[in-house]
């Protein structure tokens, strides 16, 4: 097990350089300048000096490697100014972290009780019903979602504000401009897990083993508890600990509709700006949870399976 | 005898895309306490579906247009669903088919047979348990403590099938019920499988139906045996009856393609042509009639009616009326026949 994982950090210690390798070179493709176009000359020549940008570019690439793997990822060139970019990012985290916690709240229990549902009344209107929202949900983008949700509830009908609230505490008021952002950003969630979680219980349902365990003398109800709900979860681990893990992420497009000035948001504004040393950082971060995701949806499938656990594909006869 | 149970004038059909599917078409048979019954018939011929019903795991799609199934007196069909999931588990188990899936993949394996205790016999966890020990005893799994705490995928599948056998004996069943119990499973774990069925049914007394496409596993367990064909039974009779004096085309076919010791190399085994009929539309008549030699005018326009060749032995074909020609099983299938009895008596003398 311990082995497993030094290989699985061993990788993806690989896959984050190449990574940054990439960004860094990418980023300069990229029109725009680091100054302004109507800044002066000196100006400019004195920001290309501070951040090396008057360097070859394989030069630049060695000095920017040489700070990021002593853990200096740099400081902001335009869009904050000077200050360093870990900085920049751990403030915006909170915020992120609380809009997608709510969204969570609202998206696993939904989404599992709609999935539970759509299975167990498969064929009748209830799951058509269940389907239907599904794809709707589905196919359409959070950000037609988001603009939808502004336009209905905040400019039609004034329930909600248009952006957030940005009190530093959490009052009932800026809970209720997180309202529609969190809406905007469950939808897609709920439709993800129903739809796994309606497939993997139907397949359970009809399994050879809830036809011994009603066989057995169970009812309908305790052979669903005890055995079908219990194996169609262990594929939804894939589905649902990426979505903690997204939690820190954000969303780009949503954030920006709401004037939320969170993670998404940032990599926007970081790229729009021409700041290099911000937008790869922030890159980092979303491959650092991208990748670390990835390992724990592995590992849990050896904590949940016993299959897997005891087994390791050893099967004895 | 006294009669555990009765099934009459049974009508299934499925709702299928394609149409509505005759699985069932007036199967009759009982089954007397103590006795193994055999129910014979080539894949398709609705033998797992009589058996669903009558545990009353049909799926949904499934309509039992009419007919009763009695059991102690009780009809089946009119009771509700939790008056009979007492009976189910409690006093008629299932043996199932396939034992590699039968099982709950991520339960240990004594939770699976201990739930039925704890859930049903209301038994506490600690007499569940050394129920649950003395049963994966009693079906020869070694080291039971061991085993207990082990999950399905550790076991083969002779041994998961033993486990299938230890749930459904856990609850004391009267009618065990073996849906072709070891034909998922090798030829020598078979006779074991079978040796442990016959055990366990004289110890406990069990009533059993057994349900198979192997002649070989029936000579060797049931008492009376019923072969069915396109959902229906075309002959019924004791053991004897069956294996020494068939009497319907198909018997013949289905015992004269068996293969058995003295079968040589250049010997040709009987073979049936054709294939079943499309339950979608079943033919009109008999319906082996386009698959059978000895088919008459009469076998394409009429249903045989069940002819009775002595008190314990029946049989549906046309050959049987009085007025037909005189028509004798295929030579070859006689002489094997006669072949066994002579072994059978120096066997026995």
């Amino acid at each position: 097990m311990l082995r497993y994982i030094v290989k699985r950090v061993v990788a993806m210690a690989i896959t984050l350089f190449i990574i940054i390798s990439l960004s860094f070179f990418a980023i300069r493709l990229i029109p725009g300048d680091v100054a302004g176009e109507n800044a002066a000359p000196e100006i400019k020549a004195a920001m290309e000096a501070r951040y090396h940008l008057d360097r070859p570019l394989g030069e630049q690439y060695v000095i920017f490697m040489k700070n990021f793997l002593s853990f200096d990822f740099g400081e902001s060139m335009t869009l904050y100014p000077r200050r360093p970019v870990f900085a920049i990012i751990r403030d915006k985290i909170p915020l992120t972290l609380m809009l997608n916690l709510f969204s969570l709240c609202l998206t696993i229990p939904i989404g599992l009780i709609c999935g539970i549902t759509a299975a167990l009344k498969k064929n009748t209107a209830i799951d058509h019903a269940i389907s239907a929202m599904v794809v709707f949900n589905v196919s359409v983008p959070a950000f037609v979602f988001a603009s939808i949700l502004q336009y209905i509830f905040a400019y039609r009908l004034g329930w909600f504000p248009f952006l957030l609230n940005l009190d530093s505490s959490l009052s009932f008021s800026k809970f209720v401009s997180m309202i529609l952002p969190i809406l905007a950003l469950s939808f897609g969630g709920i439709a993800t897990i129903t739809r796994y979680m309606r497939a993997e219980l139907f397949e359970a349902l009809n399994s050879d083993y809830m036809l011994l365990s009603k066989s057995k003398g169970l009812s309908k109800v305790q052979s669903t508890l005890r055995h079908a709900l219990r194996n169609s979860f262990i594929p939804l681990c894939n589905v649902i600990i990426p979505m903690f893990m997204g939690l820190l992420g954000g969303s780009m497009v949503v954030e920006n509709i709401f004037g939320i000035p969170g993670i998404g948001s940032l990599t926007a504004a970081s790229i729009q700006t021409s700041d290099y040393y911000l937008t790869i950082a922030v890159l980092f971060f979303y491959s650092i949870i991208g990748l670390t995701s990835m390992l724990i949806v592995d590992l849990s499938y050896g904590i949940v399976d016993p299959r897997i656990r005891i087994g390791g594909g050893k099967v004895r006869e | 005898m006294e009669k555990l149970l009765d099934v009459k004038n049974l009508y299934i059909h499925f709702n299928a895309f394609a149409g509505s599917v005759k699985a069932i078409r007036g199967v009759n048979f009982h089954l007397n306490k103590g006795e193994t019954l055999a129910i014979v018939g080539e894949s398709g011929s609705g033998k797992s579906v009589t058996t669903k019903a009558i545990t009353r795991i049909l799926p949904e799609n499934a309509v039992i247009d009419s007919g009763e199934i009695t059991y102690k007196g009780k009809d089946i069909l009119n009771l509700t669903e939790k008056e009979f999931t007492d009976i189910r588990g409690r006093e008629i188990s299932l043996i199932f088919q396939d034992p590699l899936s039968a099982l709950d993949p991520v339960m240990k394996i004594g939770n699976q047979i201990m739930e039925t205790l704890v859930l049903k016999q209301k038994m506490s966890k600690k007499q569940a348990r050394e129920r649950t020990l003395e049963l994966m005893e009693a079906v020869g799994i070694p080291e039971p403590k061991k085993r207990f705490n082990e999950y399905p995928f550790q076991f083969s599948g002779g041994m998961r099938q033993r486990i299938v056998i230890a749930i459904a004996l856990a609850c004391n069943p009267e009618l065990l019920i073996c849906d072709e119990p070891t034909t998922a499973l090798d030829v020598t774990i078979q006779s074991q499988i079978l040796k442990l069925i016959k055990k366990i049914q004289k110890e406990n007394n069990l009533s059993v139906i057994f349900i198979t496409h192997d002649l070989g596993v029936v000579a060797n367990i049931a008492d009376r045996v019923y072969v069915m064909y396109a959902g229906k039974i075309v002959e019924e009779g004791t053991v004897e009856d069956i294996f020494y004096d068939p009497k319907h085309p198909y018997t013949w076919s289905l015992l004269g393609s068996m293969p058995n010791l003295d079968t040589k190399g250049g010997d040709k085994l009987m073979m049936i042509p054709g294939t079943p009929p499309n339950m979608l539309y079943p033919p009109k008549g008999d319906a082996f009639a386009a698959r059978n030699r000895y088919a008459m005018k009469i076998d394409f326009e009429r249903e045989p009616p069940m002819f009775k060749v002595s008190d314990t032995h029946y049989a549906a074909t046309w050959l049987l009326h009085p007025d037909a020609p005189k028509v004798d099983m295929p030579a070859h299938l006689k002489k094997r026949i006669e072949q066994q009895l002579e072994e059978a008596k120096k066997y026995n003398g």
